[in-house]
């Protein structure tokens, strides 16, 4: 059975089978034997050619949270290739780069204006959420489109702030 | 003794307050705001009231809501913990008025400790050491000269309308002083309006050292040692150890006197934190006291063997100091990290959701304070402090690796924290050589992103990934496309009490 992860946005493949009580993984060119046990609902055991790992696994909204000897690792499992590509395409036409707060909060000040040319990575807006400010860079280098809020209003996460035409 | 202590606050500290109640057998009172109702503190205190909203103002800052929260439950006494209403004289003073114990100092006293300008002439005519610095600012660049002198180069500039480093500069020799006066007083014009600006002493490569002091009712005071504080991010301490490398016996001794003094001649009553800042030539600075029980008192504990909070609460009853200075000593080495909800990826930004699971770390010499259980929200309202991870051990060494291993056994799923961060922090070479200044992060950890991207366990966790998606677990359940935290309030299906 082939699989596809995305760690960190990159996609990674594997060949996984279940045979006589333990997986093979295939990953790359190299193939891993892997005792597996489910110690709990978030956590499992394996050893992986010998080696004992302690696992410990949530998921929530389709993402896997894994934690390894203190590790952490976001793992997202990848759509089929075809709704993967039409995903992206849809992406790339519909959404313009926009400065969005990661989280709810409220805006404290906005430090451009419509028609500036900014950098990627200039400041845009500051966002102040759990009693601290953050600063909200520009993903690209454009000028800023759209600025859909002002000082004081409160944002949720993810709703754009500021909306930026890319330029190359 | 006091009868019944409410807690005005929220998260670890609350809970850390109401287990030392707990030990002492006197009942516990919480308060909450609507978004904490499943709040670890809630569920430990023996009685609980919510007090408003969740925005700090309508809840945990709401004096009145508070204190007739403490009158209609019989509480006697009132721990404010650190932040929120802590710090607050007018709190204090109503609380003396209304006749509810505060257990913290008095307000004449937390009045004067708050007021920088007010402490910085006490301790001056005490002959406390303090930055040295002109009393006044100026535009008159003449005068600059003399003053520069007296203070001793390097010296700093500032602007005095100012923060945020908008017209600092630092002068080393007399050669660039008024060059370095004009531009500093440009940059403040246009910064602040004012181009006012005055001389501070710059402090080289400074330490952030504060001593812990306990003063009872009665004017006896004695002081628990230092704590180091340097590691701090966004001016907000991180990691806390104790002894601090800088320190000898010695100098030890000097501080921890120069400490006493400044909450003998402040009127300082119950804990207190006298902080200084110590320049690489080994010369300290009082910076200002804090009239609070801190975030890293745990460390204090584990080297003196106090607890600080029971001492608090002792002492707040009117219980003089059970020891004198003589009796205090440090034995061991004691490290704190603070656990936040944060991404270190992305300059430290508060994250917030659902912790979907959590496994503490536990063994000899960990100590985990902690306000967060599996499952429970974090919201954006509040600090985004979750826990904090203690160790102690004979040597700052092996307190250390002691460190990085209850943080590699250390697991919180589902939003972003330090743990990783601090690790790598306890891993550095300079944390192991102990130079710690405030500078430390911006200087040695600035590659730490490039370097995170080599994980170490990438293979396995996908490996964990792939089999986990094969392994259906029969507790799982999908409910709109959304994978819930299975409960067995969910699972475990129809049943009844007693015999079928």
């Amino acid at each position: 059975m082939e699989l596809e992860f995305n760690i960190d946005n990159k996609s990674h493949k594997l060949q996984l089978e279940f045979k006589d009580g333990l997986h093979k993984a295939n990953l790359g060119d190299k193939e891993y034997v892997v005792d597996s046990t489910v110690i709990s609902d978030h956590c499992l055991s394996m050893l992986v050619d010998g080696k004992t790992f302690t696992v410990y696994l949530a998921e929530a909204n389709g993402k896997k949270y894994v934690s390894i000897a203190g590790e952490q690792f976001l793992i997202e499992e990848a759509e089929s290739e075809a709704s993967a590509v039409s995903g992206a395409d849809a992406t790339a036409v519909d959404e313009a780069p926009v400065a969005a707060s990661p989280m709810p909060g409220k805006v404290v000040k906005i430090l451009v204006k419509l028609g500036d040319k900014v950098e990627k990575g200039q400041g845009l807006v500051i966002v102040e959420a759990m009693k601290m400010e953050n600063e909200i860079k520009s993903p690209v280098k454009g000028v800023v489109d759209k600025v859909n809020f002002k000082a004081g209003d409160l944002v949720d996460a993810a709703q754009p702030i500021i909306e930026i035409k890319p330029e190359d | 003794m006091i009868k019944k202590i409410l807690i005005a606050n929220r998260g670890e500290i609350a809970v850390r307050i109401i287990n030392a109640c707990r030990e002492m057998s006197i009942p516990t009172v919480a308060v909450f705001s609507t978004v904490d109702r499943a709040a670890l503190h809630v569920q430990m205190a023996d009685e609980a009231f919510c007090i408003g909203d969740p925005p700090p103002l309508e809840s945990y800052l709401n004096i009145d809501k508070i204190v007739q929260v403490a009158k209609d439950s019989g509480a006697d006494a009132i721990h404010p913990g650190y932040g929120f209403l802590a710090e607050n004289p007018d709190f204090c003073e109503r609380c003396e008025k209304e006749k509810i114990i505060f257990i913290g100092p008095n307000s004449e006293a937390l009045r004067l400790v708050g007021d920088k300008v007010a402490s910085r002439k006490t301790m001056t005519e005490a002959k406390i050491p303090i930055i040295p610095g002109m009393m006044k600012s100026g535009r008159d660049v003449s005068g600059f000269k003399g003053a520069a002198e007296k203070i001793g180069y390097p010296v700093m500039i500032k602007a005095s309308a100012g923060g945020g480093g908008k017209g600092m500069r630092i002068i080393d020799s007399p050669e660039n002083l008024d060059k370095g006066i004009e531009a500093g007083m440009r940059e403040a014009k246009s910064a602040f309006g004012d181009e006012s600006v005055y001389l501070e002493k710059y402090i080289e490569e400074p330490r952030h050292v504060e001593f812990q002091v306990l003063a009872d009712n009665s004017g006896n005071v004695a002081h628990l040692c230092e704590r180091e504080c340097s590691i701090q991010r966004r001016h907000q301490k991180i990691v806390e150890e104790t002894p601090s490398c800088a320190l000898d016996e010695k100098l030890r001794a000097k501080m921890g006197e120069v400490a006493r003094k400044v909450i003998k001649v402040s009127g300082y009553n119950n804990a207190g934190t006298v902080e200084f800042l110590l320049d690489k030539n080994k010369n300290f600075y009082f910076l200002e006291v804090n009239a609070r029980l801190q975030v890293e008192h745990p460390i204090t504990e584990l080297v003196t063997g106090f607890d600080l909070v029971k001492q608090q609460i002792r002492i707040a009853s009117g219980e003089k100091l059970s020891f004198a200075q003589e009796d205090v000593a440090q034995r061991g080495h004691a490290i704190e990290c603070r656990i936040y909800a944060e991404d270190p990826e992305n300059n430290f930004f508060p994250s917030s959701g659902k912790i979907l699971f959590m496994k503490e770390p536990s063994g000899p010499g960990v100590r985990h304070d902690c306000g967060i259980y599996s499952g429970c929200e974090v919201s954006v309202y509040y600090d985004p402090i979750l826990s904090k991870v203690i160790t102690w051990e004979e040597t700052r060494e092996d307190a250390r690796k002691r460190m990085i291993m209850a943080l590699s056994n250390y697991t919180i799923l589902g939003i972003k924290t330090s743990i990783d961060f601090l690790s790598s922090v306890m891993g550095h070479p300079e944390f192991v050589a102990g130079n710690t200044q405030t500078n430390f992060i911006d200087k040695n950890m600035s590659d730490w992103m490039e370097k995170k991207k080599e994980k170490r366990f990438a293979k396995e966790a996908l490996i964990a990934a792939a089999i986990s998606s094969q392994i259906k677990s029969p507790t799982k359940r999908r409910v709109k496309g959304k994978e819930e935290m299975p409960t067995p309030w969910v699972t475990v299906g129809k049943w009844s009490l007693g015999e079928q």
